[in-house]
């Protein structure tokens, strides 16, 4: 198939092994705008849970140890909040795995279902804030993943793997497709970036013509499908809003706040899992620092995935099958490993979006970056004190630099009242919420 | 909805043997009055559930939904909940066996009306292949569209899971827009779509709507009003208005027939009459055809909807061998077989360890470690053979390498996958047998003979062990300076637990009987300088040694068997998860099954003609 809209194809870049696929643009670069720098919001979920003894650092507050497994994180410590103790009441029973992803940014309980009444029973928060802050950029959120959706239902514990392969739901029935190819990441954002109005405007009249189709066909609809045909309304509703904002310069005074260096555009997806990740994690980069969306999420990998790691030094194993430990001294020894693993990816991003000047600060100054798993002890699947960090200043609310280490059984869905507060859309309950946690912001 | 509850009476589909004991109303309400009353009574019973208010089995059929979540809850250990005194499992397994079995009776003889089914988007797979058969291009347009999720009896063609997310949207646009430019660059497609040319004697309108005319009622899979295409003769209009010449203006307007919800959607004519009625003939003909071709209908079946008589079960009939004996009935076998076994996740999630096993990512073994148990399905299929060849059969789908990787004897087949037959003492034959059912069901290292157990009880038997117990105790460590025990000698003394051996003492058998293969499923005599110990006994005192005998047991196990691919691929045909009342009807099947030497066409023909497949209940119609 011809994919010739898009100019560049530099595979040539992307040939080279390990270091040459961490692409360093725009370090050079000037800020486009020295504007006041919006804030944005990630989150980056690592399925199956940590090794629960060598997690958290020891002591609190400022003067706090990074535990082996946080390491990675020695120089950007004064970055970082190390959350202790918090949990998803939701996720509680159910089974082991799926309703403890599905409901990490939702802080509910998931409907044990093979399908038919799937529901999350609530919206993520990257979605709460993406409905806040969407309008500002051509890409209301990000959905970024690494593996398809699994196949199949879990028959074994009575759950669709959707839930299992999903953390961002724009409403209690639609979790958000995530896109796996940091290709078509680069190339949305390029577009977006660079709009045509020939072709905009193209694309709107078809749109136009869906919209009134859509309508027509949902008079002919019982409830039940009527539900289906808007959700595709929606989509198209919210892409020709898109696509018309961009060209009609009156109704959006968006522009990229950095230049999009046409040279970086990946390949497609390396053969390497861990060469992936790389390229994802800098699709997130680029897009918070030309502000092509604010928000994001990012999946390591389905839940209950069972990813070789032995492309790390001293891991023979799988994922899944090793983060059932059953206290053997020998696979824990490779849980951690591959705990430290997704740490140093965390670590990454955090570095790269150091590294890109905005004005006085920088993108990670203007960040917060969520990471976590809806579970600690993967042999336990145990749902409390979940392992979490955020990264970033949020636009200088945070008081990062803390390990902070709450009530057991505080509510997760605090610490959310608390980001939405950061980001802009302040709200008064989230869920299970009882109150913004305290020591967050300075 | 409820899923459906699959718990057989058999040894086999139960934790424990259930043994031949009756079960009578009377252990019922023995039951109900030992482990539930204690909550479940009054009015501040526990979701509302007051037990006492049923005095008998009508008033439980009266409310199957209910009591099939009960039955879920118990059977899964989660109710009675933390805390409370836990239910020995062979007597929840008695308990909820016997129940389920009289409310699928109760449903049965009422006859059902058939569920609907909903409106459902073409997924990934039937989004390229509907496209490369409106346009006759040989790519994949759906490339850049996300995966679905599998919801129901375990499909991505269900309409429960098949949700839209705003990406969708852009996704289509532009996948329509590369497959039409596509299109237009091969004579052969242009053929089949630009029909019609503005010259003398045709405006570019009249030679637009030509085309017009022609291409939607194929997109839509049904015919087409005039006023039903004036809006995309509009958008020609404007497009050439803007002064686009009359290709590019085509294009654009049938850019805007490919994100129309018609195209995108499975979109049935409603049925407003009160009652059950056969199908409208064009839906019969996209049912069928996407059933059997995972694509758009033909030009016969459209005939036929168009001359009224698909839904005549003569013509129907008659239309099943032709659709299994085309090429694109590879689409169904690759979609159906490789979700009912799992082994779609090969090379995604599971993947065998590279170091230990090279051997696999050999690109030509591994395509025909992955088409094996595909092309040996469709050749049951394409030829009617007795679907017991699943189970066993003496012959399979091999290259010439992977007949090298069974250490086969060489015979002249080359790199393309033919059918051979198997020699005596090959050790291959059935789905058991073939490397890629086999390193599905291991981890990337060493097989699992838990793993495998669990997968031949859900996959083939359709009776999932449940999740563990919380805290259960795990397997004994080796401790150093003791003699390191085998997996076997540590999953024997696992089992001697009884909340342990109640699920393991039928899962680890049926994974021992299959150690002689390893993880890429070679066969072998020893593992690590060990003898493999094949040998299996199930609950109940069956006994047996290696594969060869495992099978036997299955094959006395068939009707279990039957019962679970019939309703997986009743799921399958209809897009949605089973009913209670579907499952009357996926008995009815494996009746006539069993009358019919279990021949494939049976199947496949049974479930056409099924009411759930061919009739649609009308708006007042109770769903079951």
């Amino acid at each position: 198939m011809t994919r010739a809209k898009f100019p560049i194809h530099r595979r040539t870049l992307l040939r080279g092994a390990g270091a040459a696929l961490a692409l360093p643009w725009l370090e050079a670069m000037e800020p486009a705008r020295p504007a006041a720098a919006p804030v944005r919001m990630a989150a980056l979920y690592m399925p199956n849970g940590v090794h629960p003894e060598l997690w958290t650092p020891t002591a609190t507050g400022r003067d706090f140890t990074l535990s082996p497994t946080l390491e990675p994180l020695s120089d950007l410590k004064q970055q970082l909040l190390v959350l202790t103790n918090l949990w998803n009441q939701g996720s509680v029973g159910g089974d082991g795995h799926y309703v403890k992803i599905s409901g990490f940014l939702t802080c509910t309980t998931v409907t044990k279902t093979l399908g038919v009444d799937i529901s999350a029973n609530g919206v993520s928060m990257d979605q709460v804030a993406a409905r806040h802050a969407g309008r500002f950029t051509p890409f209301p959120s990000l959905e970024l993943g690494i593996a398809p959706v699994t196949t199949g239902v879990d028959r074994n514990v009575g759950y669709t793997r959707v839930y299992g392969s999903h953390i961002a739901w724009s409403s209690p029935t639609t979790p958000l497709a995530k896109e796996l190819d940091p290709r078509r990441v680069f190339e949305r954002l390029f577009r977006a970036a660079h709009p045509q109005s020939s072709q905009v405007n193209s694309d709107a009249l078809l749109l136009d013509r869906v919209l009134e189709d859509a309508r027509d066909l949902r008079q002919s609809l019982g409830a039940a499908d009527r539900h289906r045909v808007d959700e595709y309304l929606t989509g198209v509703r919210s892409l020709e809003d898109r696509l018309k904002r961009s060209v009609q310069p009156e109704r959006s005074a968006w522009s990229p706040r950095a230049a999009f260096d046409p040279t970086s555009c990946p390949s497609g997806i390396p053969k390497r899992y861990d060469d992936h990740v790389r390229l994802m994690l800098d699709m997130i980069a680029l897009a918070f620092q030309t502000d092509s969306t604010r928000v994001a999420t990012f999946m390591f990998n389905n839940e209950v995935s069972n990813q070789s790691f032995s492309f790390v030094e001293g891991v023979e194993g799988a994922h899944h099958s090793l983060s059932h430990h059953q206290k053997e001294a020998d696979k824990l020894r490779q849980y951690q490993l591959i705990n430290r693993w997704h740490v140093e990816q965390y670590a990454y991003l955090l570095r790269k979006l150091k590294s890109m000047r905005e004005a006085e600060s920088t993108v990670l100054d203007n960040s917060m970056i969520l990471f976590g798993s809806g579970i600690r002890d993967g042999d336990r699947h145990d749902p409390h004190n979940l392992p979490l960090l955020l990264a970033g200043k949020g636009g200088g609310r945070l008081d990062s630099g803390q390990h902070l280490s709450y009530t057991p059984d505080t509510p997760l869905s605090n610490l959310y009242l608390n980001m939405l507060d950061a980001f802009g859309a302040p709200q008064t309950r989230f869920a299970d919420s009882t109150g913004p946690l305290p020591g967050i912001f300075r | 909805m409820i899923p459906i509850l699959r718990l057989q009476a058999a040894f086999l589909g139960s934790c424990l043997a259930a043994g031949a004991q009756p079960y009578s109303l009377p252990d019922a309400q023995a039951f109900l009055k030992t482990h539930c009353l204690l909550c479940h009574r009054g009015k501040a019973a526990p979701g509302g559930f007051d037990v006492t208010r049923y005095s008998g089995l009508p008033g439980m059929v009266a409310d199957a939904p209910r009591w099939n979540s009960a039955i879920v809850r118990i059977r899964e250990g989660s109710m009675p909940p933390p805390g409370a005194r836990a239910i020995p499992q062979d007597e929840r397994e008695r308990f909820t066996g016997w129940l389920s079995r009289e409310l699928k009776s109760a449903v049965c003889s009422s006859n059902p009306v058939p569920a609907p089914v909903p409106i459902r988007r073409l997924n990934r797979d039937e989004y390229a292949a509907t496209i490369r058969d409106l346009l006759n291009v040989h790519v994949n347009a759906a490339h850049a569209l996300p995966v679905d999720g599998a919801g129901g009896e375990g499909f991505d063609n269900a309409a429960e899971t098949l949700t839209i997310s705003p990406i969708h949207a852009e996704k289509y646009l532009d996948a329509a827009k590369e497959a039409l430019q596509y299109a237009a660059s091969e004579p052969k497609s242009r053929e089949l779509f630009l029909i019609a040319q503005p010259g003398p004697g045709k405006t570019p309108d009249q030679a637009a709507e030509e085309v017009l005319a022609s291409f939607v009622p194929r997109a839509f899979r049904r015919p087409v009003r005039p006023a039903e295409l004036a809006p995309y003769l509009a958008l020609f209009r404007m497009a050439a208005k803007r002064g686009e010449p009359y290709e590019d203006a085509l294009l654009f307007a049938l850019q805007g027939v490919l994100v129309s919800p018609r195209f995108l959607f499975h979109v049935e004519a409603a049925n407003n009459t009160a009652q059950l009625r056969p199908l409208d003939s064009y839906d019969l003909a996209s049912r069928l055809s996407y059933f059997l071709w995972g694509s758009m209908p033909d030009k016969v079946l459209t005939d036929l909807a168009s001359a009224g008589t698909l839904n005549d079960p003569a013509v129907l009939h008659a239309q099943i061998p032709r659709m299994l004996k085309d090429v694109k009935a590879t689409e169904f076998a690759q979609r159906f077989v490789e979700q009912w076994l799992g082994t779609r996740e090969l090379g995604r999630d599971i993947q065998p360890d590279a170091k230990l096993f090279p051997q696999y990512y050999e690109a030509e073994l591994q395509s025909a470690i992955r088409y094996e148990p595909i092309l040996f399905f469709q050749e049951l299929l394409a030829n009617n053979l007795s679907l017991l060849n699943l189970i066993d059969s003496k012959f399979t789908i091999l290259t010439n390498k992977l007949q090298r990787h069974y250490g086969l004897p060489k015979t002249d087949i080359g790199q393309q996958p033919k059918r051979v037959e198997l020699p005596e003492n090959s050790h291959r034959g059935g789905v058991l047998s073939m490397a890629a059912v086999l390193a599905v069901s291991s981890y990337p290292q060493r097989t699992s003979p838990v793993l495998r157990g669990k997968w031949a009880l859900d996959a083939l038997l359709g009776t999932p062990p449940p999740p563990p117990p919380p805290n259960v105790p795990v397997l004994a460590e080796n401790h150093a300076g003791e003699p390191a025990r085998t997996l076997r000698q540590r999953l024997t003394e696992h089992r001697r637990d009884p909340v342990c051996a109640s699920c393991h003492s039928r899962i680890d058998p049926i994974g021992f009987g299959l150690e002689n293969y390893d993880v890429l499923g070679r066969w072998r005599t020893e593992d690590a300088g060990q003898p493999i110990d094949s040998h299996g006994e199930l609950p109940g005192g069956i006994q047996f040694e290696g594969p060869e005998q495992l099978k036997a047991v299955l094959l006395s196990k068939k009707d279990l068997f039957f019962h679970n691919l019939t309703a997986k691929m009743l799921g399958y045909a209809l897009g949605r998860g089973l009913t209670p009342g579907d499952q009357c009807v996926v008995d009815g099947i494996v009746e006539k099954l069993a009358q019919n030497d279990y021949s494939a066409h049976t199947l496949v023909e049974e479930i056409v003609l099924s009411a759930p497949f061919r009739m649609q209940p009308g708006p007042s119609n109770p769903s079951p």
